[in-house]
């Protein structure tokens, strides 16, 4: 087995492990986005040309030998093969899926196993025209080939005299970051290839199945047809369908009761709530509490209280509260209207390849505006889009669309020419995802109620815009009485790994600057709680921090009341803007070193950060770690140990967001 | 990685071994004295020659029949119940307390749900404890019922263990034995009220060090994971037993369409990659052919046990 040590490689990744998948996710989807409108636009301004036919090329070839993989092409009529080195059946799915979907840029493709052909044959590949090779390679044992694939690998590093100059080759590699010698087979055939001369027309593509391997492949795909296309001159068929992956279907006689209105799973579940509650069947949480928290500045934080009464849902201090935002409805209509269509209409996307389990892009049949109401993101402007390797987009939609914070909306009204048909928008554009909120109560005190702490997202952007962010002004408008109805919020629980120690008598030592004090709240009432029913409750340390004392220095009656009663032994409060220079909760943490080093080392304390994980988390952990370099008379790379091995025995433990 | 008529790549200055469970031998900075850590390092070895036992490594490699699987899923039903129905009865215990996790970890659900998938309705009435999962099933018991804190072994074992390579075996088994992408018959890899693995263990060791225990008892608990490791290996030498008996048709996804083109109405043994491929992994047998016929001796079984399960994670590791 290979090197598999998950946390080992968890550290090279950012510490925003808790983010990450979510982003990665929209990356994927925002960049499926602009490909798919710059194609539009591409084709929309050319006469599609005539397709050119790959015919059989040499019907009169001799009885082919059964490992001649080029005899085997010309008599079918092939011009792309893709060759699979697959032990469990996903790399050759994938290369099944490669052949088909050839057809469809009108060319043809077959699916080949390494092992059953004469590998030396590559050389001689371009005696077809527009020929092809795509290899889809998984990657075994120490960074090993398939057994399949075995051949074809020592092939691969023995010869050294081949010339392999007419062969156009890909290359897409399946693995699993949490190996060491990660895709290690896929990334040797790409770089060999080159280096016996084939050319590589589209780049590497790295699948990862510890993400999620089949997104990694779509989007591979998405981009590599269109660059097939262009390099061998080639229109992809015709109308779009051929770059489309759903097909439109208009229901004009569809009964409303079969007709998706928001729900993630089961028709209905909003009307008729049945628990057990999560991300399929979200919980309708009535408002109790909707209050603004800051006492002065423009910006607004505020403290949301859910109901659960009922619900038989349960939560523990520290885990989260998912929330399902709806889009703002004025955003909606006028982007109906600037397409000219009837978002009433019922329509259901299916999706044209019939292996995927991905039946529908959202809940179908469904009403577009249902679509852009709840399942699609419309206001995100890309926020880390991968740049376009080619193709007449790339600078505008690179500067134009990210650099000024252009949403869906603003791209339409700022590109007039730019009019897709309204279910292409909404095959491409990303799903609204749930936002995640730390829980700020404690159910020991409040079983029955969620608190939420958060800070309402509002940016001017180079355009002059306003953007607002979703889910956080919705919740803001979310008031406790809506015209005598009550204002709901269709919610889950997602368990965390953010616990307080189980000994009531370890010390915890909490810092959470801003919104970032959120979980803190819970823990802080539930050491209150332990303490009134007669438990001994070890120190309980906090460090706030915020921006002027008199504006930002939210939950403070609280907070004090908590220090004055015992509860919180330590308040530590960083007011970054009350002076010239900047005072940060890593600062304090550096006042408070002696102590603070004796809790860690030698009281078992453990630690809690909470909050900003692009700079707060990662200074924090800094700082923590130059006072275990000073006061336990450690080296640099003992220190950095010492806390990551804080880490891996969980007494320190993140709740970090972007 | 590869059968060992075909040669090892040359490329990388590759070293065999086990997934590392990284762990830095002389690390006397942070407590190398919490449970946590004498758990991961004292057991390194036995997880070594634990996932390099034949049956693992065939497993793996997607050559898993079902049928096997099956008596797998059956075979480890029987031990989570048993290990669930001892943490019950033990959850005020507090050495179990902290790390009493039902709704996290508990598994005996998900199995019987994957049990009644692969038999059908009266799936109980089919499935038998075998002779090679019994001696497990009884220490857990034992151990629950005279020295309750040998449970945190047990729990560490498996539970620790779902939550690292569980994951790798979980796809392995879904694509070898093409069960439905929607998880039937793997729930027992799914854990539903765990979000982040990583994270749920790193909780799980934190509470594991909570505990209040002196070093001998330490020690004992660091004796029992190995033991539990061993009447692991015990369970899977006895499915690759089975295996060897079972005419079904090795469910090698590899093989995939390429292979069906082959075999349309013909002879396996015709296809010479599958004639190559047994001749291959047929060879390091003989251990445990040994273990099989002592453990048909029970008054024997219980002390060899262990022995052989490590001569055949031993053998398997030296020759492949
Ligand atoms: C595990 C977890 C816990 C969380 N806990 C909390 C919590 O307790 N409290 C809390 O308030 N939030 C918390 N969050 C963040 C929360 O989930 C939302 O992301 C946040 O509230 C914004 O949501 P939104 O829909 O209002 O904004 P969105 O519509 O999602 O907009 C936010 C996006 O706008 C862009 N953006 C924002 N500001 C700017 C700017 N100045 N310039 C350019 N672009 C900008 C960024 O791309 C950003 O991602 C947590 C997140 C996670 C993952
Ligand atoms: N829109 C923005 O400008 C902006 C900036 C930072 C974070 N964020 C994001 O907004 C989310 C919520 O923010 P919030 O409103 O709760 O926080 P906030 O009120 O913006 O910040 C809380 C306190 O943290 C301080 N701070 C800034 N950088 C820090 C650092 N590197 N280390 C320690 N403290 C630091 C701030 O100081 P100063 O503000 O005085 O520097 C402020 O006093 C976070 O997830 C974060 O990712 C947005
Ligand atoms: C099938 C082959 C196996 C593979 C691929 C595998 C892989 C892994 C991996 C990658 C880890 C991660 C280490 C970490 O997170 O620090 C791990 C840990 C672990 N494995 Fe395995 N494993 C296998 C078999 C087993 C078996 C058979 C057992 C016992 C029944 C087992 C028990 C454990 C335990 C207890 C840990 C936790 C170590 C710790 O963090 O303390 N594994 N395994
Ligand atoms: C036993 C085993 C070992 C693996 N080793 C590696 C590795 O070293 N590097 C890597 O990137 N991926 C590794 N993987 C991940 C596989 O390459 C990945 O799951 C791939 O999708 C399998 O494709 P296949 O189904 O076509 O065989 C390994 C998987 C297994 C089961």
């Amino acid at each position: 087995m290979a090197d598999m040590d998950a946390d080992t490689a968890a550290h090279t990744e950012p510490s925003v492990e808790e983010e990450e998948p979510f982003f990665s996710n929209l990356d994927l989807l925002l960049f499926s986005l602009i490909v798919g409108l710059v194609v539009y636009w591409y084709m929309s301004r050319k006469k599609p040309e005539p397709i050119p036919e790959f015919k059989k090329l040499d019907t009169a070839a001799p009885a082919a030998r059964e490992t001649s993989f080029i005899e085997k092409m010309k008599k079918t009529g092939k011009n792309i093969i893709v060759f699979y080195g697959s032990q469990t059946g996903t790399g050759e799915e994938f290369a099944n899926r490669l052949s088909k979907d050839a057809q469809r840029y009108g060319m043809k493709g077959m699916a080949a196993d390494p092992e059953e052909y004469e590998m030396a044959e590559l050389a001689r590949l371009s005696q077809i025209e527009n020929s092809l090779a795509i290899f889809c390679m998984a990657t075994y044992g120490e960074g090993d080939p398939t057994d399949n694939a075995q051949d074809f690998y020592d092939w691969l590093q023995e010869i050294d005299d081949e010339d392999l100059s007419g062969l156009n080759y890909t290359v897409f590699a399946l693995g699993n970051k949490t190996y060491e010698h990660y895709n290690a087979m896929g990334k040797y055939v790409d770089k060999r290839l080159e280096e016996l001369g084939a050319k590589r027309i589209f780049d590497l593509g790295l699948g990862d199945d510890d993400g999620n391997l089949e997104e990694d492949f779509v989007s591979w795909r998405e981009q590599f047809w269109p660059s097939v296309c262009e390099h061998f001159g080639v229109e992809a068929s015709g109308d779009d369908s051929s770059i489309r992956q759903y097909e439109l279907k208009e229901h004009t006689d569809l009964n409303m009761n079969k007709v998706y209105s928001g729900e993630m799973g089961r028709l209905k579940s909003f009307e008729v709530q049945k628990p057990p509650y999560d991300s399929k069947n979200p919980f309708l949480a009535p408002v109790t509490v909707n209050r603004k928290l800051n006492k002065a500045g423009d910006r607004h934080l505020m403290h949301v209280e859910l109901d659960i009464t009922g619900s038989k849902i349960r939560y523990d201090s520290g885990d989260h509260v998912a929330v399902f935002p709806t889009n703002d409805s004025a955003m909606v209509n006028k982007l109906g209207q600037i397409l000219g269509v009837d978002l009433d209409v019922v329509i259901s996307l299916n999706n044209l390849d019939e292996e995927s389990n991905k039946k529908h892009p959202f809940p179908c049949p469904t009403t577009y505006r249902t679509a852009l109401t709840h399942y699609l993101d419309i206001s995100q402007p890309p926020p880390h889009q991968r740049p376009l390797r080619a193709g007449p987009g790339k600078a505008l939609y690179h500067s134009w669309v990210q650099g000024a914070c252009r949403n869906i909306l603003a791209i339409l009204e700022d590109m007039p020419s730019l009019r897709p048909p309204v279910d292409h928008l909404c095959e491409l554009l990303p799903r609204l995802q749930a936002r995640y909120y730390s829980i700020a109560s404690s159910s020991k005190v409040h079983p029955d109620r969620i608190s939420i702490c958060a800070v309402v997202v509002e940016y001017e952007t180079p355009t002059g815009r306003t953007n607002k962010g979703v889910a956080t002004n919705w919740l803001k408008n979310k008031l406790v009485t809506d015209n005598g109805h009550k204002s709901t919020v269709p919610m889950f629980i997602r368990k965390s790994q953010f616990r307080l120690p189980f000994k009531t008598t370890n010390p915890v030592i909490m810092i959470g600057p801003g919104t970032g004090i959120a979980p803190f709240m819970g823990f802080i009432q539930e050491r209150g709680w332990l303490k009134e029913q007669g438990k001994e409750v070890g120190e309980t340390v906090l460090y706030f921090g915020c921006r002027y004392k008199n504006e930002d220095y939210i939950y403070q009656e609280e907070l004090e009341e908590a220090e004055k009663k015992g509860v919180l032994t330590q308040l530590n409060i960083a007011f970054s803007r009350d002076q010239e220079q900047k005072v940060y909760v890593q600062h304090l943490l550096k006042n408070s070193k002696e102590h603070l080093w004796k809790l860690i080392h030698s009281d078992n304390a453990h630690i809690y950060v909470c909050g900003d994980a692009k700079n707060m988390a990662k200074d924090v952990q800094t700082a923590l770690q130059d006072i275990a370099e000073e006061l336990g008379g450690m080296t640099r790379t003992q220190a950095t140990d010492y806390v990551k091995k804080l880490m891996t025995k969980g007494r320190y433990s993140q709740d970090v967001w972007t | 990685m590869t059968t060992k008529t075909k040669a090892e790549p040359k490329s990388s200055g590759v070293t065999n071994g086990g997934a590392r469970i990284v762990v830095d031998g002389d690390d006397e900075v942070l407590s190398p004295t919490d449970l946590s850590e004498m758990l991961a390092e004292g057991t390194k070895d036995s997880h070594d020659k634990a996932e390099n036992c034949q049956f693992v490594k065939d497993f793996l490699r997607g050559r898993i029949k079902r049928e096997l699987f099956k008596r797998g899923t059956a075979a480890l039903y029987f031990v989570y119940a048993a290990m669930e129905e001892e943490i019950e009865k033990n959850e005020d215990h507090p050495h179990i307390a902290p790390i009493y996790f039902p709704a996290e970890l508990h598994r005996r659900e998900a199995l019987a749900q994957d049990l009644e998938y692969f038999y059908g309705e009266d799936w109980e009435s089919q499935i038998s404890l075998s002779a090679g999962t019994k001696p497990y099933v009884d220490r857990i018991h034992e151990v629950g019922q005279r020295d309750p804190v040998l449970l945190v072994a047990h729990s560490y074992t498996r539970y620790m263990g779902d939550l690292s390579g569980g994951q790798i075996l979980k796809k392995v088994a879904q694509r070898a034995l093409k069960l439905p992408s929607t998880g039937e018959g793997l729930n027992f890899y799914q854990f539903e009220g765990i979000h982040s693995q990583k994270g749920f263990k790193q909780l799980y060791r934190s509470r594991m060090n909570e505990l209040e225990l002196d070093a001998e008892t330490k020690e004992r608990i660091v004796g029992e994971s190995n033991r539990a490791f061993s009447f692991n290996m015990m369970v899977f030498t006895e499915l690759e037993e089975i295996g060897k008996t079972i005419k079904e048709e090795v469910q090698d996804a590899g093989l995939g369409h390429s292979h069906a083109e082959i075999m349309e109405g013909g002879d396996i043994n015709k296809c010479p990659y599958y004639a190559a491929k047994m001749v291959a992994s047929g060879n390091p047998t003989y251990a445990c052919q040994l273990a099989m016929t002592l453990l048909t001796h029970p008054p024997c079984q219980w002390a060899l046990a262990a022995w052989v399960a490590l001569l055949a994670g031993f053998t398997a590791w030296y020759i492949l």
